[in-house]
């Protein structure tokens, strides 16, 4: 390869990054504090392409030097072309964008919930309080005071297909997409039909003793009002 | 070239109209991107240390900063590992400058495993994500470094010399003062350039994986505590996570037992798809068939001996 289509390259990958971080894309793949580590990358993935382009142009005898340095190697063929591969992300970017992992995913991942052991004793909750879904799993399984039973929350997630009825899912990251699991809710109620991978608002109550071992810790929900919402910018929750 | 390239691939868009149409392609086109996206600050982050310790560190700095012995030198670079605080892309292009810069292949090989398994970031995330659980964050711990120091030692006791690639050997001849900068620079384009290809291999590989493996593994594994440890071991290779997000993961998965758990911790920071692709373009690939497997074998021993020691058989 050659070292102008090198500097070329790097200006891409530099810009992708960049790209993705300055409005909410890099929502669909990585958590909200990451978006300083993709702008500082890209700025250095630059700040090095600029650097050595401006190098070369001045014919600069250090850029010549380590330039023979890093050209001339015994590479085997393939390593020779390896470097192409980085085009790969920066077209994936720019041409697809692809969207955040939705009800495919949560198809992918069984059909039961992984519910992370945190506590036993929550908070009380308000009527009608908007809970993540992460949480309203995580008090229907593990909550000691029952402060779910007879309460009304209101949820937002997406739609997933649950057997041949409708469900309610939202996947939680750590990190990336890569590590993404799934929660689910079982809704109770005519929904009507719903095209899986539509954004939900649901309020409604839980029923008791639905998220045991035996439904793979997916509670149900007694649903009272459904709305169609728009995606929330932040597709996961953390 | 490049200009074809891309002109190409906008003509595709054109004809072929929208975004993948397949579910299956769009949720991998995600877990890809994510991977790269993930990974890359990560993988600058090494290749400026890189060029940093090509352009300043010189090899008597080094070889007086480690104990003269190699076998000695092991540990120490092991618990130099606390301090890089990145993942494991970060750990592999200066664990490659340090064996150009000088220092013993044992001890460069121990710094790269324990690097991204023990600094403080690691073992953070894990104690949050496993609460109840103490003790995890110390099994992690120990199994990381004992698995980084077993490996250094083996290395230096069956390793050879040549199974590392002479270009990974090469150094830069010219440190001679005022151009101290562009030897940074220019190292870490290069190492950037040809890590960088090597980790989107890692990445699609990933990403094809997760879409392939079967969520139904993990459903068969409870009360089976050997098939558990094997597939938890096997998914922390071919998921290739982030060793600052896997704790996460590990913890979800609450049927299982804690010490397939730890496998699971302690095997996924040392050997993934996407670091035995980086391995093989940094170190050549002689040295990747050889060292990948056994990594994954010294790590799932370590874990297994010192979780059944820490954290019981549960």
């Amino acid at each position: 390869m050659r070292r102008e289509t090198q500097h070329v390259l790097l200006l891409l990958v530099g810009g992708a990054l960049l790209r993705i971080a300055v409005d909410d894309t890099y929502l669909r793949y990585v958590r909200p504090s990451h978006r300083w580590l993709l702008v500082g990358a890209g700025v250095v993935v630059l700040g090095l392409a600029v650097v050595a382009m401006v190098s070369d142009l001045r014919g600069h005898p250090a850029g010549a030097r380590t330039g023979r340095m890093s050209e001339p190697h015994p590479h085997g063929r393939v390593e020779r072309y390896v470097p192409w591969l980085l085009l790969a992300p920066v077209l994936v970017i720019a041409l697809v964008a692809p969207p955040a992992l939705g009800a495919d995913a949560v198809a992918r991942a069984g059909t039961r919930n992984l519910v992370v052991q945190d506590a036993d004793v929550f908070g009380p909750l308000a009527e009608g309080a908007p809970l993540t879904v992460a949480e309203f799993v995580q008090r229907a399984v593990r909550d000691s005071t029952g402060s779910l039973e007879g309460r009304v929350v209101t949820l937002t997630g997406f739609a997933v297909r649950d057997g041949a009825a409708t469900g309610l899912a939202r996947l939680t990251i750590a990190c990336c997409a890569a590590d993404a699991r799934a929660n689910r809710v079982r809704l109770l109620g005519d929904l009507g039909v719903i095209a899986p991978d539509t954004w939900l608002r649901v309020r409604g109550t839980v029923q008791s003793g639905t998220a045991t071992a035996a439904t793979g810790y997916v509670p149900a929900m007694t649903v009272t009002t459904v709305d169609v919402v728009a995606a929330p910018t932040d597709p996961y929750e953390y | 070239m490049v200009c074809a390239v891309l002109l190409g691939a906008i003509l595709l868009r054109l004809l072929a109209g929208d975004v993948p149409s397949a579910p299956a392609l769009r949720t991998a086109a995600t877990v890809f991107v994510a991977v790269c996206v993930q990974a890359l600050p990560f993988l600058v982050l090494g290749v400026l240390l890189s060029g940093a310790i090509a352009a300043f560190a010189s090899p008597a700095v080094l070889r007086r900063a480690l104990p003269r012995g190699t076998g000695a030198a092991v540990p120490v670079a092991g618990a130099a590992g606390l301090v890089l605080p990145g993942c494991e892309c970060a750990s592999v292009p200066v664990a490659r400058r340090l064996i150009s810069q000088g220092v013993p292949d044992a001890a460069a090989l121990t710094f790269m495993l324990a690097a991204p398994a023990i600094n403080p970031v690691v073992l953070v995330a894990t104690a949050v994500a496993f609460p109840g659980e103490p003790l995890m964050v110390l099994a992690r711990f120990l199994g990381s470094l004992a698995t980084a120091c077993v490996m250094g030692w083996l290395w230096q006791w069956v390793g050879r010399a040549e199974w590392i690639a002479d270009r990974a050997r090469r150094g830069v001849t010219a440190t001679d003062g005022a151009n101290r900068w562009g030897v940074l620079a220019e190292t870490a384009r290069h190492d950037l350039l040809s890590a960088g290809g090597f980790l989107v291999v890692g990445a699609l590989t990933a990403a094809t994986l997760s879409v392939l493996v079967p969520a139904e593994w993990l459903d068969a594994l409870a009360g089976r505590l050997l098939l558990a440890i094997v597939v938890m071991a096997a998914l922390a290779v071919v998921l290739a996570l982030c060793s600052e997000a896997d704790a996460f993961v590990a913890a979800s998965l609450s049927t299982l037992p804690l010490l397939p758990r730890l496998v699971f911790l302690v095997v996924g920071p040392a050997v993934d798809v996407k670091l035995i692709a980086l391995q093989a373009g940094t170190f050549g690939r002689a040295f990747a068939v050889r060292f990948a497997p056994a990594t994954f074998a010294v790590a799932v021993l370590c874990a297994v001996g010192i979780g059944s020691l820490i954290l019981g058989v549960r």
